[in-house]
């Protein structure tokens, strides 16, 4: 992609490893933004019982494949440790357009529906795609660009990577602990790969490719095959002139606020409260990021227990204040700027200084993180809010208590 | 002489529906014989479901009430008095377990869980013999080696998520092939209890917890979506993240079967060679019709199943057609824990113990497996019943109220047993006197429980007591009658498999041993059943036979499970 064709060294390799981690991270919020926006009952309107249990399925669907791209990042973080690297969560804020990588697809925060789905085709396109597809044709839509559909795929990113895998002095290359290398005994993913060696690297790579995004075949059961799976039926109820509406107007590529300085061409939300609401699930988002960077840094001999505390905390993050904070807001005037629209999680990264190695005060430092958020959680809650938010901001709260 | 069909396949339930599609995709052709009405989607039965309470039409149960079909192809699931059970003096004497007469059969509304049977369960007469050892339990005339490579194809076909490493070799009995995809995680539940039960000893058992193999999708697999743990596995899955046969009756028409629904089948004629060919069945309008095929597969479960034959008169000049009804003793246990463990979450059931399946102890008393369960205390009401008694005994309001709920609720735990059943030559399927508005008889049915079975209910229940003070529960309720059993949904035995045509209605293909056209498939042929759930069981004899039934019909069948 980025980088040069031939991986000389630890140097390239880590760059490589670096830009997998942006990625799949930054599609995985995408994803995030897309299945919080969809609706969750009748009562919002735009839908009939029939077409409900299809945007059940569908959520079960983006959910899970936005699960398998946080594994993804899981396991680029091993590669990298295990060859002396640090685990990079640093990504840059949405949006960013087509020529930042050369997947010559933007990378955004976008309400589900054609067009983002689109996107997502576009990411996780395998590197032989059966002819039967005939994707340029299903894609080809609304007057979108023919040319976007022309991209390097992250499959050859992962090619890339593993040849460096392969081609490098394995007995040079692996420095990192192998006890630094996280388990699925130490955080809840099944597919947790320890990368030791080049066997065990090619394998971590291997879970990452078959899954989704990047594989070599074209398959019904990938991410990709999914996705196009999904894109047809909205597309064929639309066809059927169907006023089916699945999504809640959410706006795009949102921000907390412009004084947050994201440095990225978002749209700051108007409405104060929706912005605070924002704002404190950024806080969350980078916290549980730090806490997961953390885990995969240091020795998990020295730390374990320690390390188990983290991940842990930060998974139970995911569903328990990020998923109900992410669709809250979506129930949330975006503004008087945008009129109809709601508002959206931005995943903003702000500054904020990484967590120490001393275990203990990086304890100290999530602690008392965590009862900040947890005080500005309680004062949100105060207000009128959506239930989501308040779920979110009492399952916060909670989580402080118990740290 | 040419026929109809090549094949005539009476049931499209898991059994029927394998058969159909391997059949159908060797080229043969193939008719699916469906006594049920034609599915509405499956977004109408879940609407049905949701919409229970309000239609006077529907139980809260069960979105699979269908009038029309109430009438014509009765089941015992809605419909109360289907099955003519004398009265007994022993009031445990009854036969509990229902079953669906639609397409796809019972798979829509089962849990889900797919163990295989262990290498002693093929051999439990040579393995357990011995004077304590029911009289009527025999060996199977396969091995969990024959079996084996067709377990493997099943759990591909269903798409079975499981952990290979927790069962590669389970009571030796070890799997060629890992599950084909990752196991559906634990819940928080089951990881709160393994953590103060796991590596304890009752009664010189070590206590093992292990994810539960399961039909249900841990990712995408096969066009379906994972399991988003909407919790209403049973009565149906929302998202079809769980397999059910639909699955393969769609692949199986796909393919080129014919199905024909609402054709309830009511004979099969026997010729004067021997074999069988002609089968009638009866149209919801009352049009009695007939199809000719070379070959016959009865699907039809192991209460249908026998219940054919002996309105046809066939297969059965062993005259065991019906015997042997099998199926397994279940119990569901209750306590409080001290800690919340938020149950109501996934699917209902994603852990169990292995444990107490085998051992010398079979000699003389059943085993059992122990299932970890997600559901609070539903099977006793909850949260209905909590409700009731906080706002009507405990005057609580608000959210006095709500703090109550949450935190009596957060904190139920269900344990529950399955426990086998031995094979009974006085438990049997016959026919009634009683018919249903087609004018086909009832099934009548005579079950009782041996003490073998009771007396591992007995100790299945200690078990779980002793699990419930391991994890510190109180308001304990291992139920107050030991012999009280619920059924499990799991109707075996009935058309048993064996080599001797005297003592057995099948041989070791599933080949009637009078007519070698004429070939069982489903439940009906366990001998024995250990204490498994049978769905996978089921599914792989069904492909096992599928690939026989192609060598006779000299169709190139090919298992996508074997090279």
């Amino acid at each position: 992609m980025s980088s040069p064709q031939t991986i000389q060294s630890r140097g390239d390799l880590l760059k490589l490893l670096c830009e997998a981690a942006e990625l799949e991270h930054g599609i995985a919020c995408s994803y995030l933004y897309a299945g919080f926006s969809l609706k969750r009952d009748i009562s919002e309107g735009g839908m009939t019982w029939d077409e409900q249990q299809k945007v059940r399925r569908w959520a079960a669907q983006i959910y899970f494949v936005a699960s398998q791209e946080m594994l993804h990042l899981a396991l680029v973080w091993n590669l990298t440790t295990a060859i002396g690297g640090t685990p990079y969560y640093l990504r840059p804020n949405f949006p960013q357009d087509s020529k930042y990588y050369p997947l010559h697809a933007r990378l955004a925060l976008e309400p589900f529906g054609l067009k983002s789905l689109r996107r997502f085709i576009l990411y996780e396109r395998p590197q032989n795609l059966s002819p039967q597809r005939e994707l340029k044709r299903l894609l080809a839509f609304e007057g979108e660009d023919a040319e976007e559909i022309e991209f390097g795929s992250i499959g050859e990113l992962y090619a890339l990577i593993e040849s460096g895998f392969r081609n490098l002095d394995e007995k040079d290359l692996f420095i990192g602990s192998p006890t630094q290398q996280i388990t699925s005994e130490m955080i809840h993913f099944q597919e947790m790969v320890p990368v030791t060696d080049r066997l065990s690297a090619i394998k971590a790579i291997e879970t990452i490719t078959e899954q989704g995004e990047g594989i070599s075949q074209d398959r019904d059961d990938s991410h990709f095959g999914a996705f196009v799976a999904i894109f047809k039926e909205l597309l064929d109820c639309k066809e059927h002139g169907s006023n089916f509406s699945p999504a809640r107007p959410a706006m795009l590529n949102p921000s907390a606020g412009r004084e947050r300085g994201y440095g990225a061409d978002s749209n700051p939300i108007e409405d104060p409260l929706a912005s605070q609401v924002a704002g404190l699930f950024d806080s969350a988002y980078s916290l549980m990021l730090r806490m997961l960077a953390w885990s995969f840094e240091f020795d998990a001999v020295q730390a374990r227990d320690q390390v188990k505390h983290f991940c842990g905390v930060a998974i139970d993050f995911m569903p328990r204040v990020l998923l109900p904070m992410g669709e809250g807001l979506m129930l949330m005037p975006a503004g008087e700027k945008f009129p109809g629209k709601t508002a959206g999680p931005g995943f903003g990264l702000t500054r904020h200084v990484m967590l120490p190695p001393d275990a203990k005060n990086a304890l100290l430092l999530c602690k008392e993180r965590l009862q900040e958020l947890a005080e500005i959680a309680a004062r949100i809650a105060s207000n009128h809010v959506p239930d989501p938010v308040k779920r979110g901001c009492a399952h916060l709260q909670q989580i402080s208590k118990t740290f | 002489m040419k026929r109809d069909f090549d094949v005539v396949i009476v049931g499209s339930g898991v059994a029927g529906a394998m058969v159909a599609y391997r059949l159908a995709k060797a080229g043969a052709s193939v008719l699916i014989l469906e006594s049920g009405i034609k599915n509405p989607s499956r977004s109408k039965m879940v609407g049905d479901y949701v919409t229970a309470i309000a239609n006077p039409g529907k139980s809260l149960h069960s979105p699979f009430i269908n009038a029309e079909a109430d009438i014509n192809a009765p089941s015992p699931d809605v419909s109360l008095g289907y099955y003519d059970q004398p009265t007994s003096s022993d009031p445990h004497a009854t036969f509990k377990s229902t079953y669906e007469r639609r397409t796809g059969g019972s798979t829509w509304h089962w849990l889900g869980h797919t163990p295989r049977l262990l290498r002693s369960d093929f051999r439990m007469k040579s393995t357990f013999r011995g004077k304590d050892l029911p009289a009527d339990v025999v060996d199977w005339p396969i091995s969990y080696d024959d079996l084996e490579p067709w377990y493997c194809d099943a759990e591909h076909e269903m798409g079975v998520a499981g952990s290979h490493d927790e069962w590669k070799d389970l009571f030796n009995s070890p799997r060629s092939k890992p599950f084909p995809m990752s196991m559906i995680w634990p819940s928080f539940s089951d990881i709160w209890i393994t953590d103060r039960i796991d590596g304890r000893e009752f009664e010189g058992i070590k206590y093992k917890v292990r994810s539960t193999p399961s039909a249900r999708n841990s990712q995408l697999y096969d066009g379906r979506p994972p399991c988003a743990g909407n919790s209403i596995c049973v009565p149906i899955c929302p998202i079809g993240a769980k397999y059910d046969a639909s699955v393969h009756v769609g692949k199986a028409v796909a393919a080129g079967a014919l199905l024909w629904e609402q054709c309830v089948v009511s004979k099969v004629d026997k010729e004067a060679d021997g074999s069988v060919h002609n089968v009638h069945f009866i149209t919801y309008g009352h049009s009695a019709r007939s199809v000719t095929a070379d070959i016959v597969v009865i699907a039809a479960n192991a209460i249908e199943t026998p219940k054919l034959l002996l309105m046809s008169g066939v297969a059965n000049s062993s005259g065991r057609v019906g015997w042997y009804l099998m199926d397994h003793l279940s119990k569901s246990t209750f306590g409080i824990v001290p800690e919340r463990l938020f149950p109501f979450r996934g699917p209902p059931s994603t852990s169990g113990i292995e444990s107490f399946r085998d051992g010398d102890f079979r000699k003389s008393r059943a085993g059992f497996r122990v299932s970890l369960n997600n559901d609070g205390w539903s099977r006793k009401g909850a949260p209905y019943s909590e409700i009731i008694d906080l706002v009507g005994n405990q005057k609580k309001i608000g959210a006095e109220l709500q703090q109550a709920l949450f935190d009596r609720v957060s904190r139920q735990v269900r344990l529950s047993c399955s426990v086998e059943v031995s094979p009974d030559a006085k438990n049997r399927v016959e026919l009634s006197g009683t018919t249903d508005a087609l004018g086909l008889q009832h099934p009548k049915i005579t079950f009782a429980p041996s003490d073998y079975s009771y007396a591992g209910l007995a100790q299945a229940t200690k078990t779980l007591g002793n699990m419930f003070s391991l994890i510190g529960a109180t308001e304990v309720d291992l139920g107050a009658d030991p012999k009280a059993y619920d059924g499990a949904g799991h109707i075996m035995g009935t058309c048993r498999m064996g080599d001797d045509p005297k003592a057995s209605v099948v041989d070791a293909q599933l080949r009637s041993h009078d007519h070698r056209n004429l070939f069982i498939v489903g439940g009906s042929v366990f001998p024995t059943v250990g204490s498994p759930n049978p769905t996978l069981t089921i599914a792989a004899l069904a492909l096992r036979a599928a690939h026989d039934i192609s060598t006779q019909l000299g169709t190139k069948e090919r298992s996508q499970g074997h090279a």
